[in-house]
Order: structure tokens, then C-alpha cells, then sequence
């Protein structure tokens, strides 16, 4: 059997000729996330074409997504069931059709998908998505574009703070959510003649409202 | 030059020579190795800590080796917890089976691919042809070639060698597309690739992808890209497969996390790629998307008997970033096609050739100047061009060559080289009646076939001698 094989052609292997691996160096100290965690993140955000907005209370942040449904041109959305409470984006929207995030054919059809970030990274911009029953991995995915709202006690420094992250998500049985998206930027190419180009496979555009409220 | 998937590392001195005489390739090759050798550049000079970074991701690597055996059945065990099948394939043939039995049991009619290495490795596409399924490669560039019947050229940018124009032409051709003028812009060439893939990640049955890492903590997946495609292939269809090479687990989630700081910096100077994916298990019952079946392929493929070589085993470390390519004078010159197989550039020299067929790639070690970009370049510090050395020793089956015995003698006596140099230089001092002379080993006369000195009525330490004087007169 092919398993077995395998594992003992790597034993072997050891045995004849031991690895040992030296102790590498202590993990530099991250980012210190402060009160300029917003300053930062926008400015890590501003060269992957990635506006931020940052709202000081649940009626800016529905002004501010309302403001990017209009820019954008979106005459339809789909939503995370899961939200951050106190948010009436269906109000804010209120000029748009809400479809329902069943599948991927019906996402195909949505102008603008809205989503929670778990987290967000400051060193790298990176969104922190985790799939769950309210939350469909493919509304992030499908439409063209991409609103994604970040709560301020989810700054984190960078992706060493992940894994703790990802414990914290554990489910009773102790299995980590099926599936956690770093999104960072929109969706990109530069495979003809090196021309980077936004918007390939998943969305073109994506926008980002800080919530600057303790939730 | 004609590009046909006919390349095979067998014919490397061939292909690399005509490669070099390809003014076109050499123009782009020279753009694409600046561009990515540029972006990379500018992100490591503004990574602090960058060196502390590089030996924790060397360290996560060679933990990952150091327990591997031990490491895979963790993998096994988690992600068997979490739901995902774990299928184990001894060799390409193997690994053929499994995907195509997997493809045969959920009836796949579309399968879409995101752009994987290990899956060119095997040459999986034909085979899940085969079983009478449309087989869609989905990164842009992995289209594109598809769509050509070319194999990739470039680990990043697997059609860096093709014009707008001519995937303009292709387009034209294969989507059916008449009216598509040569002078498309990028961006639209990207919209129409992107409406017909669309298409098809909507009808697909079945995603297959490679695997940037897993962890064999938790049984997790991890999967890296900038283009959405491989979300796509493993969100939309039903049944999601990803063929790893067994080298590729990490023990820890915080093990990922320190290579995941440094891949993308490496490979396009991104800080992060768009999208990482780490996906442990199928969905889960009240989930709406997702694949409702996931298998994990580990695949062997000639690799397990590299673990037990304590230098050629460093090739195992590799995460595939490509910065090596992009450094390599002999890359930069022949491209990635003329090596003949999945893996080109310093690392896919040393890949193919422990993975290859020993007698289809012993010419493969042979292309490298030993100049050391490559290990100055590899975040992981792998030393290639030792590698290289001790690939060269295998070739020659540990019997030093004629030329390098001759070589060793002459080095090591002085005078003796002095008058074996004085006297061809005196003789023959373009090496042209050398390779003709009668009774010589014939590893000689192709020795000096393949070299073309500059005029060497003068010594080289004359030459030396005569420019510094030179020099200092100025």
C-alpha cells in the first residue's frame, strides 16, 4: 500500500540521515495597534487602490455605505445574515434589490456584496473573513463589488496573530471554521505583459467602512 | 521558436541554445526578470526584521522535513476529523487514478483547475480529459497557455511570454470571439477571460487545486492567489480536491504564519497576496457554499527517497516563491521552457533532476554558472548551487571526468599548466584543431565544441597585467 511505502521510505530516510533543526530566532515584535491603527491601515490600503472610510457612530457607517452603493453604481446587494448589532444596512440600501446569498448562481447576479471583517491586518491591509452559516464565503467572491465593514477592537497587528485568531473560532468538536479568507486588495492579474489589472475572477472593487465605536 | 509541449529535458543543450538565439524571448524574459526582480527588491527593503523573518519561515520549513513522516499522519488524522477524505499517491500514475476515480464518482462533466504545479506535475489534465470531462485551467494565465496547448513558462507568470496581441489572436480563435480586434487593451482581454471562466465555475462538478501549505495541526489547507480562481474552485462546485506534494506540511498554524509573512514578499513583492485561503474540512451542514465533499491528495512522486540525502534534500524546503527564477542568469537567458519539464530556473533544475528519470536530466545540473544568485536570492537559504555540485557528482557516478582530472592535475602543478596553456595557446588558440586531434577521449572534443574562448594569444594574467597598467597610466 501506497501509505505505507511512503511513510517508510521517509523513516528510512531520517534514520540514515537525522535532521536536527537549530532554534530559530524569537518572532520580532509586531505592530503596536494604537491610536493611529485607522492612519495606518488606510495608508497600507491607498496603493491597492482600497478606500477606507471611517465612521464615528452606526449612522455614518450607513451614510458612508450607502455613499459607496451609489459610486459604484450598484443596483442590487447581498448581505451577511451576521452583522455587528446596531447596523440597519437593509435601511441604508434602501434603494437597492436585496438578493439572497443561497448559492453561487444567485450571487452572480448581485451588483455588491457587504461582509464583517473578524479581524484586520495592519501590516498587510489584509481582511480576516470567516465562512459560518450566516456568512457565505461567495459574497465576498462573486459580485464586482466588495464592502466589507471593520469593528476597531479587530485591528491586529499582522498574520502571527492568526493563529490565536483562529483558535478563538473553534467549534465544540474543536475543528477550526471551514473556511477563513484573507482578502487583501481587490481581485488581481498582471499575467499579459506583466499589466496589473483589477478585477479578474473576483471583484474589481473593494471598499472598506471602519467602525470607530466600541460595539 | 515554436513552442510545443514536445519540450523535454532530455534536449536541455538544445533547447537553451536555441532559446538563447531567440531575440523575442530574451527581450521579454529580460522585462519579466527586471519587473518581478524590481517589486520583490522594494518589499524586502521595507520588511523590518527581514532576516529574522527568512529563519523562522527556513525554520518552519525544516521542521516541516525534520518530522515529516510523523508530520503526514498528523495531517491525516486532523483532516480526516474535520471531514476531508486523505488519499495517498505513490506516483504520478497514482495520483492520475485517484482524481479521475474522484471525478468518475461525482459524475464530473466540467471540472475547473486552479493553477498548480503539482498537477502539471502529474499531467492530470489529460487524464481527467480522458474521462470525458471539460477540463478548465482558470488562472489567467494558466488559461492562456491552456488555450495555446503550450505548457506554462514561468512559476508566477506562466505566459510572460506571450503578447497582448497574440492572446488577442488566441481569443479570436478558441472563445469564439470573430470580431476581437489585435489591439484589445489588457484589461478588456482580462473581462473576456474572466465572462467565459465565469461560465464555467458556475457548471463545474469539480474544483481541483494544488496546496501552498498544510497544516497538520489542524487538518487545514492552505491556499494562496491573487486572482479569485482558486476561491472560485473551491466555493462553487460540489466537490473540491487538492494534490499536495507530501513536502509541503507544516506542522503548526503559527509555522504557516511565519512562511505566510514572507511567501508573498518573495514571490511578487506583495505584502499579502489577494487572497489566502485556509480551508479545514467540506462546509459544514448549515452552510450555504463551499465544496460539500473536500479529498486531500499527498503525493510522493519520488520525493520520500530525497529525504534520506542530507544536502540534495534541501531542494524539499522550496515554497515556490520563483525569486530564483527571476534571479538566474541561465533563466534569464533560456526562459523557463527550454528545461524541458513543470519545474524551470535553478530549483526546477534540481527538482526535475530528483524527480526525473536520472538518465532524461543529467545535462539539467550541468546548466548553472555556480554564481550563487539563487541562494543569495532564496529566503529559505537554499544552497542550490551545492546542490548543483552534488547533483554533478551523481551524474558522473562519483568517477571524475577525464577533462576534470586533467583539470585537477594541471591546477594543482602550476608549471605543468603553464606549459599545456603556453603550448595550445601557441598552437591552437581558438581550440579549433583540439577536437580534432586523433586518440582523444570524445568527452574532450564536445568539451571543447561547447566552448568558444576569447583569442588567447595572450595569457590572462598578461591580459590582466596589461590593463592595470593601463589603467594606472591614464
Amino acid at each position: 500500500m501506497s501509505r505505507t511505502r511512503i511513510l517508510d521510505t521517509l523513516r528510512a530516510g531520517l534514520a540514515a540521515a537525522p535532521l536536527s533543526v537549530p532554534e530559530p530566532p524569537a518572532r520580532p515584535a509586531s505592530l503596536a495597534v494604537g491610536p493611529d491603527a485607522w492612519a495606518l491601515l488606510a495608508a497600507v490600503l491607498e496603493p491597492l487602490d482600497v478606500r477606507l472610510r471611517v465612521a464615528k457612530n452606526p449612522a455614518e457607517a450607513a451614510t458612508h455605505v450607502a455613499d459607496i452603493a451609489r459610486a459604484r453604481g450598484a443596483a442590487s446587494y447581498a448581505r451577511w445574515q451576521d452583522m455587528p448589532a446596531g447596523l440597519d444596512m437593509d435601511a441604508a440600501l434602501a434603494g437597492l434589490t436585496r438578493l439572497s446569498p443561497d448559492c453561487c448562481q444567485a450571487l452572480a447576479q448581485v451588483d455588491l456584496g457587504l461582509t464583517f471583517a473578524q479581524a484586520a491586518l495592519l501590516d498587510s491591509g489584509s481582511l480576516v473573513l470567516i465562512a459560518g452559516a450566516q456568512r457565505p464565503r461567495s459574497v465576498s467572491l462573486l459580485p464586482p463589488t466588495h464592502v466589507c465593514l471593520v469593528p476597531r477592537a479587530s485591528l491586529l497587528p499582522d498574520v502571527s496573530a492568526l493563529p490565536e485568531l483562529l483558535s478563538r473560532q473553534r467549534g465544540p468538536s474543536g475543528l477550526l471554521p471551514s473556511c477563513l479568507n484573507l482578502v487583501t486588495g481587490p481581485s488581481s492579474t498582471a499575467d499579459i505583459e506583466l499589466v496589473l489589472v483589477r478585477g479578474v475572477h473576483g471583484p474589481g472593487a473593494l471598499d472598506i467602512v471602519g467602525l470607530d465605536w466600541d460595539l | 521558436m515554436v513552442l510545443t509541449s514536445t519540450f523535454t529535458p532530455r534536449n536541455f543543450r538544445e533547447q537553451s541554445e536555441r532559446a538563447s538565439h531567440d531575440a523575442t524571448l530574451r527581450a521579454v524574459l529580460d522585462h519579466a526578470t527586471r519587473y518581478f526582480m524590481g517589486k520583490r527588491g522594494a518589499a524586502l527593503e521595507a520588511f523590518a526584521d527581514r532576516d529574522t523573518h527568512f529563519a523562522r519561515a527556513r525554520s518552519a520549513r525544516l521542521t516541516a522535513l525534520s518530522r515529516l513522516p510523523d508530520l503526514l499522519e498528523q495531517l491525516e488524522r486532523s483532516a480526516s476529523a474535520a471531514g476531508t477524505k486523505v488519499h495517498w499517491a505513490a506516483d504520478a500514475a497514482e495520483g492520475r487514478a485517484i482524481v479521475t476515480g474522484i471525478a468518475k464518482g461525482c459524475g464530473a462533466k466540467v471540472v475547473v483547475k486552479g493553477k498548480s504545479m503539482v498537477t502539471e506535475e502529474i499531467a492530470l489534465n489529460p487524464a481527467l480529459e480522458a474521462t470525458g470531462a471539460e477540463v478548465w485551467e482558470t488562472d489567467l494565465g494558466e488559461f492562456i497557455v491552456q488555450l495555446a496547448g503550450e505548457p506554462p513558462s514561468h512559476i508566477i507568470a506562466p505566459c510572460i511570454h506571450k503578447s497582448r496581441a497574440d492572446v488577442a489572436a488566441l481569443f479570436r480563435e478558441k472563445l469564439g470571439l470573430a470580431d476581437l480586434s489585435d489591439s484589445a487593451s489588457i484589461p478588456e482581454l482580462t473581462l473576456l477571460a474572466r465572462r467565459a471562466l465565469r461560465e464555467k465555475f458556475l457548471a463545474a462538478d469539480l474544483g481541483v487545486t494544488g496546496v501552498n501549505m498544510a497544516v497538520a495541526e489542524s487538518g487545514s489547507v492552505i491556499l494562496v492567489e491573487n486572482e479569485g480562481n482558486i476561491r472560485m474552485s473551491t466555493t462553487c462546485p460540489p466537490v473540491h480536491v487538492a494534490v499536495m506534494s507530501l513536502e509541503k506540511v507544516v506542522a503548526t498554524l503559527e509555522d504557516a504564519a511565519d512562511l505566510l509573512r514572507v511567501l508573498p514578499r518573495s514571490a511578487t513583492g506583495q505584502k499579502m497576496s489577494s487572497y489566502v485561503s485556509v480551508l479545514t474540512g467540506p462546509r459544514r451542514a448549515d452552510e450555504l457554499d463551499g465544496a460539500r465533499e473536500a479529498h486531500l491528495v499527498i503525493l510522493d512522486n519520488g520525493r520520500s527517497e530525497v529525504l534520506a540525502d542530507p544536502v540534495l534534500r534541501e531542494a524539499l524546503l522550496c515554497f515556490r516563491c520563483g525569486a530564483c527564477l527571476n534571479s538566474c542568469p541561465v533563466y534569464q537567458t533560456i526562459g523557463g521552457h527550454a528545461y524541458g519539464s513543470v519545474y524551470s530556473g535553478p530549483i526546477g533544475a534540481l527538482l526535475s533532476s530528483l524527480l526525473l528519470p536520472a538518465e532524461d536530466t543529467r545535462d539539467l545540473p550541468f546548466g548553472c554558472t555556480m554564481c550563487g544568485a539563487c541562494k543569495k536570492t532564496c529566503p529559505l537559504g537554499i544552497d542550490h548551487p551545492n546542490l548543483m555540485l552534488r547533483l554533478r557528482e551523481r551524474v558522473c557516478a562519483g568517477k571524475p571526468h577525464f577533462i576534470g582530472a586533467a583539470h585537477a592535475f594541471l591546477a594543482s602543478h602550476p608549471l605543468a599548466y603553464r606549459l599545456a596553456v603556453g603550448a595550445a595557446r601557441a598552437v591552437d588558440p581558438r581550440l579549433d584543431l583540439l577536437p580534432r586531434l586523433p586518440g582523444l577521449p570524445s568527452g574532450l572534443a564536445s568539451f571543447v565544441e561547447s566552448r568558444q574562448p576569447p583569442g588567447l594569444k595572450s595569457s590572462f594574467s598578461a591580459q590582466l597585467r596589461a590593463g592595470r597598467k593601463k589603467q594606472g597610466g591614464a
